[in-house]
């Protein structure tokens, strides 16, 4: 398939040295086409956050290549992987990771400001508020732009998480978790969320140890021993937008 | 962008902010506080010891003295008149002091001046006290005692020149501040003939009960250290118990020119009390007392002596202070000076004695810091400990704030992460820090600056404050440090300096940590819970 986004080949990630030496990730391959809503599973510890960490260059693999549109992000210098996390991927942590001191909106705004510098920033902000504001209200949270994140329940803080991911408009969506953290009425309400986004055409990577949350995905993976065991087509009936569209289209 | 957004953000809202701002104030303001007042300090030693020397000082250092000193004060007044601008000669001796009317007896350095001419080579006339009040009433002449006279309305009168005097001096002073302590304080009543007052107070003169008028044999005036005879009050005041022209002896011991005691009984010199100096140096104030100089080159024997061969020996001199043009550049016109002195003693020739060549052998010129690097010895070592202990204390202050940012950084260390994960290049990252570090630096230096000022500014009254409370909490004692007041100023230089090392080392503090996370991959910063 060329609409393939992003492939993983051949990861290998270890921690320690040594006797200590923990293997974790043993020869990892995947590839994602564009608007695919893939779900990454495993037990607990099998390393499905290093691998997805490593997807998004927020770390790097001793072995192996992530490439993006066909380029490996890793063997590119360290200010293109700056562009990479900043406009080609937008990340879900299971702990939101939300800046305290800012309020919601202008935790919306961080990854817009990141890009620009201080002088070409006055003439961006307009148009990037009204992208943030759009943004929150795409999660639901347009009323609460002015709240601090522990004003906000979890479910609002992963909401506001999804909106700064996805204010770049970056190609990938990698979500390490986003409803661990909630109870079951919220993490529904979160994959919903996350469900129309993809059928909206956005590609996304999610991890998740919960079935149930799977099974609204296209593929799961199943990550154990370092290695991607088994492939599991869709169980819901949920096509990719782009795959069922390029079939109308044969 | 989102640095500056994010440093100012964090400055807002964070209670570490408030803490860094507050140590770079409290740091800064220490550090102002010491700057100031030691260098304050060592300013003052050095000004006020111009109150005792000319600009430049030529000596010989032996108590014999030296001659010829007329002849050279000719020769330079003709060589250089571009230089030197006057020259007095200075007598120095020791002495026994004692108040006849008393039992009070001391030692002092007894030093004969030409008072017309001292006050114009040096500061002393600052420090006279009479004469301030009373300006022109101040001479070391033959003088009998002033005595205040009842008039008919009940008003005590100082007998003239004294009453217009004091007139004069009210019509010229400036500061209405000053007239009203002078008037605050009336003087103090010695009932005539006894010249002790039973109150101390800060003017003293006898009243009788005649009209105003000068009683007693004439005999010359001495100046006297204020501290050798009174008492320092609190409020800067000094308590005096004598009356203003009050008998005064001084027992001296003469030597002949080879240094010797002549053989002739010591001297008993009966004086009247003139006035009291303040030099503002307590070693000096509290020893030095000053009397007619041709009096006391008689008394000693250092005038022309008549020698059995017929003939008589020069007269000698113990100092000569020479106040230089203005403009002219001290350490040069020393030079110039020791110069011309060598070549006015080959122009000697060879028909002086022996014991004359070798006093003249050994006078020297110094400039005025030289004198006062021999004479205050200890304050160059206290400089050094000052010193020393100035560069510790701000080495202390640099490390302490270094390390606090250290801390707020690596509290930081999540959001380092967030933002890598976000697409931040560590560079940027880095430089969030710099600005945050920057304007907390910023921020608590100039807090620091306005604080340290405004407690140098008022660090007597503070210290009056404390005292009034317990008076062991008077740390600046005068006996101790010289002066009466703790020196309040604060240099723009000093506070300059300060600011500017607090903001660098808020910044190098800050950087460590901040280049270290910068490094880093995201994950490692994010995972750190
Ligand atoms: N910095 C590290 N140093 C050493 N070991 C690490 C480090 N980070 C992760 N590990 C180990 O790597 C393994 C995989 O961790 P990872 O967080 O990727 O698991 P996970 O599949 O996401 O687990 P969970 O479902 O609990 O989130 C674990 O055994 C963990 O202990
Ligand atoms: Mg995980």
């Amino acid at each position: 398939m060329n609409n393939t986004l992003l492939r993983a080949r051949d990861i290998h990630r270890s921690y320690g040295e040594g006797p200590t030496e923990v293997k974790v990730l043993r020869g990892v391959n995947l590839s994602v086409p564009a608007g695919e809503f893939l779900v990454v599973m495993g037990a607990s510890g099998c390393g499905k956050s290093t691998f997805l960490h490593i997807l998004g260059a927020l770390d790097a693999p001793n072995r192996g290549a992530v490439e993006f549109h066909g380029k490996d992000i890793f063997s590119q210098s360290a200010q293109n992987r700056g562009f990479y996390r900043n406009r080609e991927i937008g990340f879900v942590f299971q702990f939101y990771h939300l800046m305290p001191e800012l309020n919601v909106l202008e935790n919306v705004l961080i990854p817009r400001m990141v890009g620009h510098s201080i002088l070409t920033w006055r003439r961006a902000r307009r148009e990037a508020k009204s992208a943030a504001a759009q943004m929150l209200e795409r999660v639901g949270l347009s009323g609460r732009a002015r709240h601090r994140p522990n004003e906000l329940s979890g479910g609002e803080r992963q909401r506001v998480a999804i909106a700064r991911a996805l204010i770049n408009r970056p190609a990938l969506l990698l979500a390490d978790e986003p409803t661990g953290n909630l109870d079951e009425v919220t993490g529904a309400d979160i994959l919903k969320l996350l469900v129309e986004l993809n059928d909206a055409g956005q590609t996304i990577v999610m991890v998740t140890h919960d079935a149930k949350v799977a099974s609204q995905a296209h593929r799961r993976v199943h990550l154990s021993e370092g290695v991607i065991r088994e492939t599991v087509a869709a169980t819901g009936g949920r096509e990719p937008a782009v795959v069922a569209t390029a079939r109308i289209a044969q | 962008m989102y640095k500056w957004f994010l440093a100012w953000r964090y400055l807002n809202t964070k209670l570490i902010a408030f803490f860094g701002i507050a140590s770079v104030m409290l740091c800064v303001a220490m550090v102002l506080v010491v700057l100031s007042v030691m260098g304050g300090f060592l300013d003052t030693i050095r000004a006020r010891s111009r109150g005792l020397h000319s600009e430049i000082v030529l000596e010989s250092g032996s108590l014999q003295g030296f001659p010829y000193y007329e002849e050279f004060q000719k020769y330079v007044a003709k060589e250089m008149p571009d230089v030197v601008r006057i020259s007095t000669p200075v007598i120095y001796t020791y002495g026994i002091f004692r108040v006849p009317a008393t039992t009070y007896t001391r030692p002092a350095r007894v030093v004969g001046i030409r008072l017309k001419e001292y006050v114009q080579v040096n500061d002393f006339a600052r420090g006279l006290y009479y004469e301030r009040y009373f300006p022109g009433t101040t001479h070391l002449g033959e003088q009998s005692m002033p005595v205040a006279g009842l008039m008919d309305d009940g008003q005590i009168k100082l007998p003239e020149p004294l009453e217009s005097a004091n007139k004069r001096w009210r019509e010229s002073e400036t500061d209405p501040k000053t007239l009203e302590e002078f008037d605050r304080l009336p003087f103090e009543k010695a009932f005539f003939p006894s010249v002790t007052s039973v109150v101390p107070a800060t003017r003293v003169f006898a009243v009788g009960a005649g009209p105003p008028s000068f009683e007693g044999a004439p005999k010359g005036g001495v100046i006297i250290g204020v501290d050798l005879l009174h008492y320092r009050r609190p409020d800067g005041n000094f308590d005096r118990q004598i009356a203003r022209g009050a008998d005064i002896a001084l027992t001296l011991m003469p030597l002949s020119p080879t240094g010797n005691p002549t053989g002739e009984p010591p001297v008993r010199l009966p004086l009247r009390y003139a006035d009291d100096s303040r030099t503002g140096i307590y070693e000096i104030d509290e020893l030095c007392v000053y009397v007619e100089h041709d009096l006391l080159q008689h008394h000693l024997a250092m005038d022309a002596q008549p020698l059995e061969g017929g003939g008589s020996t020069r007269p000698r001199i113990n100092q000569l202070q020479i106040a230089l043009q203005p403009g002219v550049e001290l350490n040069s016109a020393r030079d110039r000076i020791q110069g011309a002195w060598h070549r006015f003693r080959v122009s000697l020739g060879e028909d002086i004695t022996e014991m004359d060549e070798r006093a003249l052998a050994f006078v020297t010129a110094y400039t005025w810091e030289d004198m006062q690097r021999q004479f205050i010895q200890a304050v160059e070592k206290e400089k050094v400990l000052v010193t020393f202990l100035f560069g510790l204390i701000s080495m202390v202050a640099i490390v302490l704030v270094g390390c606090i940012f250290y801390m707020i950084v690596e509290k930081k260390t999540k959001d380092i992460g967030i933002l890598k994960a976000l697409g931040a290049s560590g560079k940027g990252v880095g430089g969030l820090f710099v600005v945050y570090a920057g304007a907390v630096g910023v921020v608590g230096s100039l807090l620091g600056l306005l604080v340290g000022s405004v407690f140098v500014w008022n660090i007597n009254d503070i210290q009056d404050i404390l005292a009034s409370l317990n008076p062991q909490l008077r740390v600046w004692s005068p006996e101790v440090y010289s002066f009466d007041r703790i020196p309040e100023a604060v240099k723009r230089a000093d506070a300059v300096w300060v600011a500017v090392v607090a903001v660098l080392s808020s910044i190098i503090g800050s950087l460590i940590p901040a280049w270290i996370a910068a490094r880093v991959w995201p994950v490692k910063a994010l995972r750190y819970e």
